[in-house]
């Protein structure tokens, strides 16, 4: 008789989703992707759009099985403006986590973030 | 013992998430102008106020919530979401809010637990 795995309801604590290592992931696409571009209101959605889709292909591939991602990139320009913004959420503190990260430069700004659910 | 039921709850609704929400923002920040002292106040009270509003609705889900409030300067602002979950269970919305001197843009993303 074949011994199968069992199904785990709640992660091993190497496969927790650890935020130091997503906000390194984010840190690097970011830097590569957005150092020395100047903000271009055509090219931004694209922009912003691609760099979501790469963040989250790299956080998939970093091995959190069993995690639902949710990444929101949000790009702005510099104006002197004054922008405030904050995220609350509602899940399982013990298994859910999430990882954030903001670039800056002389013409726009970038915060990206990454939301992990763990699937039970 | 109360009988859970779920199957034809379906997907998430966003619909009526968008309306809570732009009850929330209305409530909060309604007839206020732009001001650095209150906007930490303000985001932190949408977030909340538009979380537990949709945890009231007692659904299977679990909710993440950001809020980002802009000054009306002139310039602009885009955001991106990408997504890696059940599409036929999980969802989002986002509501963009605004008034004389600020944007608000508020997300919603929920993840089903079952």
């Amino acid at each position: 008789m074949e011994a199968s795995d069992s199904y785990l309801i709640r992660p091993h604590h190497q496969h927790k989703f650890k935020p130091a290592i997503v906000k390194e992931c984010i840190r690097e696409i970011v830097r590569e992707r957005l150092s020395g571009v100047q903000y271009d209101p055509d090219q931004v959605p694209e922009l912003s759009r691609s760099l979501a889709d790469c963040i989250k292909d790299k956080v998939k591939n970093a091995g959190f099985d069993r995690y639902k991602l949710v990444v929101q990139v949000v790009i702005g320009e510099q104006r002197g403006q004054g922008v405030k913004m904050s995220s609350r959420c509602f899940w399982d503190a013990d298994t859910d986590n999430y990882a954030e990260d903001i670039f800056m430069n002389e013409s726009l700004f970038c915060l990206a973030a990454v939301f992990g659910s763990y699937y039970y | 013992m109360e009988e859970y039921q779920n199957g034809n709850e379906g997907s998430f609704n966003s619909e009526e998430a968008e309306n809570v929400v732009k009850e929330c923002i209305e409530n909060i920040v309604g007839a206020e102008d732009y001001s650095q002292t209150q906007v930490n106040k303000w985001t932190a009270g949408i977030v909340e106020r538009c979380l537990t509003q949709l945890v009231k609705q007692g659904k299977p889900y679990k909710y993440i919530v950001t809020c980002a409030v802009m000054q009306k300067t002139g310039a602009g602002l885009h955001t991106a979401n990408s997504c890696y979950w059940d599409t036929t269970m999980d969802g989002s919305c986002t509501v963009r809010w605004e008034n004389r001197t600020m944007y608000c843009v508020v997300s919603v993303f929920a993840v089903a637990v079952v």
